[in-house]
């Protein structure tokens, strides 16, 4: 438990020192700048368009760090050899794998509560609406990226850091449209397509059971049951993947 | 030094054409008036979890074509797509509906409107407005004799919402009347000065005056279904005021 976390600790200086929270900055003048505009053509819908292109580009931003940063953790290490170092002292590798996530997680809430706070303080001062399920709605942003990274961190100790940013984001997007699977495997009449689509099905994390910017917007009443559900289904898929990249990891000769 | 200010040189002549050359492009000539508009199950498909944004995004372009377009050649040809495609996207967002509606009817579609409001209202059953503009344009827009009725009865739904404003009643009450519905005229009356204030009840009174029969037992016999519907001491305070000029 303490090898995981000093390597979370050092995982979170050194991400962080990667001038990661420039991002939030950059998002805040994205925000006003584009609040600004959408006030002038909206036609009085400013505060629903300042949320729901706010989270959009939480989504994005929050999608593009975590897949950036996930990637290079363990192959910088590698490739920098300071993993000797690390591996020749009494520490697992599924403990190093373990500590570079929670590392990475600690960056993200970081990242993310900077830019939710700033997009709920800036909807409040000009759109006069105190949102808390914009809040919730960046939370539940965080848990998907939560198994974006996970899997990000898999590919990782798989290929190289661009082949395993590209799966991570591809990931994501296949995470969408995870139901339009579901779809296919109903639709199939063969059995072996049938039964790998299913596979898939349930291989993707279903990032898209519960539309949490619509519940951000009034667009639709979230079910906190659901959310509940959906949440902990997120988090036991980071296990999983975690498990296995831990399990690739330890099988790795360096 | 001078292959410095060679190099500077051509860098700025570099960047004064970039600048020229943008600034110098002729004005966007005015676009069709008809685009190509997705249908919105392909948005339901494949991005559930950026549906309203998307319907955001098509709402600024709805907005931009209808300004485009109405001052302009007047054709508005793709708006009933554009709308349904945002309103099934965001289903909620109820702007959509009311720009859209107004916008149809400068397209010349008020039958779009009437349908488009219609889907509005059933989506958002808790916004007086949707029945509100339905009554508006069922009478504004309406034919036959029975558009003052059809008018009335949605001003009746839209009055039933709890915060709508206190004109909606005596607005029902009058087209009821005019459509020959008297009973029922009287009825929401009675209603709009029940909920209303002071200025809500001296136009009720003024309405059912100009409804009501003159004749005294016609008029108490007009009155009296006002008890089932009111508190008795409301409805004796409101008979008691259309009767004043009997008393004296």
């Amino acid at each position: 438990m303490n090898q995981v976390v000093a390597i979370a600790v050092n995982t979170f200086k050194e991400t962080i020192r990667d001038r990661v929270l420039a991002v939030i900055v950059v998002f805040a003048l994205l925000m006003i700048v584009g609040g600004l505009w959408l006030g002038s053509i909206s036609l009085g819908e400013q505060g629903r368009m300042m949320k729901d292109f706010g989270l959009v580009a939480v989504t994005l931003f929050g999608l593009v760090v975590a897949v950036f940063i996930a990637a290079g953790l363990v192959h910088k290490e590698v490739e920098k050899r300071t993993v000797f170092v690390l591996f020749s002292k009494p520490v697992g590798r599924a403990a190093f794998i373990a500590g570079k996530f929670v590392g990475l997680c600690a960056t993200m809430a970081v990242v993310l509560a900077g830019m939710g706070v700033f997009l709920f303080l800036l909807v409040w001062a000009v759109a006069g609406e105190a949102s808390g399920m914009l809040l919730v709605a960046v939370l539940m942003v965080y848990v998907q990226l939560l198994a974006i990274m996970a899997v990000t961190i898999f590919f990782s100790t798989l290929g190289s850091a661009i082949l395993a940013s590209v799966l991570g984001i591809c990931v994501f997007v296949a995470g969408q449209l995870s139901h339009n699977v579901l779809a296919l495997t109903r639709l199939g009449q063969n059995a072996v397509t049938e039964a790998l689509s299913w596979v898939v099905y349930v291989v993707i994390p279903n990032l898209a059971a519960v539309d949490v910017k619509a519940g951000a917007v009034g667009e639709s009443t979230l079910a906190w049951g659901e959310v509940a559900v959906w949440t902990g289904y997120l988090l036991a898929y980071v296990v999983v993947v975690l498990a296995l990249a831990a399990l690739v990891f330890r099988r790795k000769e360096f | 030094m001078l292959r410095r200010v060679v190099a500077a040189l051509v860098v700025l002549a570099c960047a004064a054409g970039v600048v020229a050359y943008q600034a110098t492009r002729p004005s966007r000539a005015p676009a069709s008036p008809r685009v190509f508009v997705p249908s919105p199950r392909f948005f339901q498909d494949f991005s559930p979890s950026f549906r309203t944004s998307i319907a955001d995004l098509y709402y600024l372009q709805m907005v931009q074509y209808y300004g485009e377009h109405v001052s302009g050649d007047g054709r508005l040809d793709s708006l009933p797509e554009m709308t349904t495609l945002v309103t099934a996207l965001s289903p909620r967002f109820t702007r959509a509906y009311l720009f859209s509606a107004f916008a149809l009817i400068d397209a010349g579609r008020a039958d779009a409107a009437y349908e488009l409001l219609k889907r509005g209202f059933a989506a958002n059953p808790g916004d007086w407005r949707f029945p509100a503009y339905l009554g508006f344009f069922a009478y504004r827009y309406g034919a036959g004799e029975e558009k003052d009725l059809a008018a009335a009865r949605w001003y009746e739904k839209a009055a039933a919402i709890p915060g709508s404003p206190d004109y909606l009643p005596r607005l029902a009450a009058a087209l009821l009347a005019k459509g020959g519905e008297q009973g029922k005229a009287v009825l929401m009356l009675g209603q709009a000065y029940l909920a209303g204030d002071k200025y809500a009840r001296e136009k009720a009174v003024k309405g059912l005056e100009c409804i009501l029969p003159t004749e005294k037992e016609a008029r108490m016999r007009a009155l009296a279904p006002l008890y089932e519907t009111m508190p008795r001491a409301d409805a004796d305070a409101l008979v008691a005021e259309l009767f004043r000029e009997y008393v004296q």
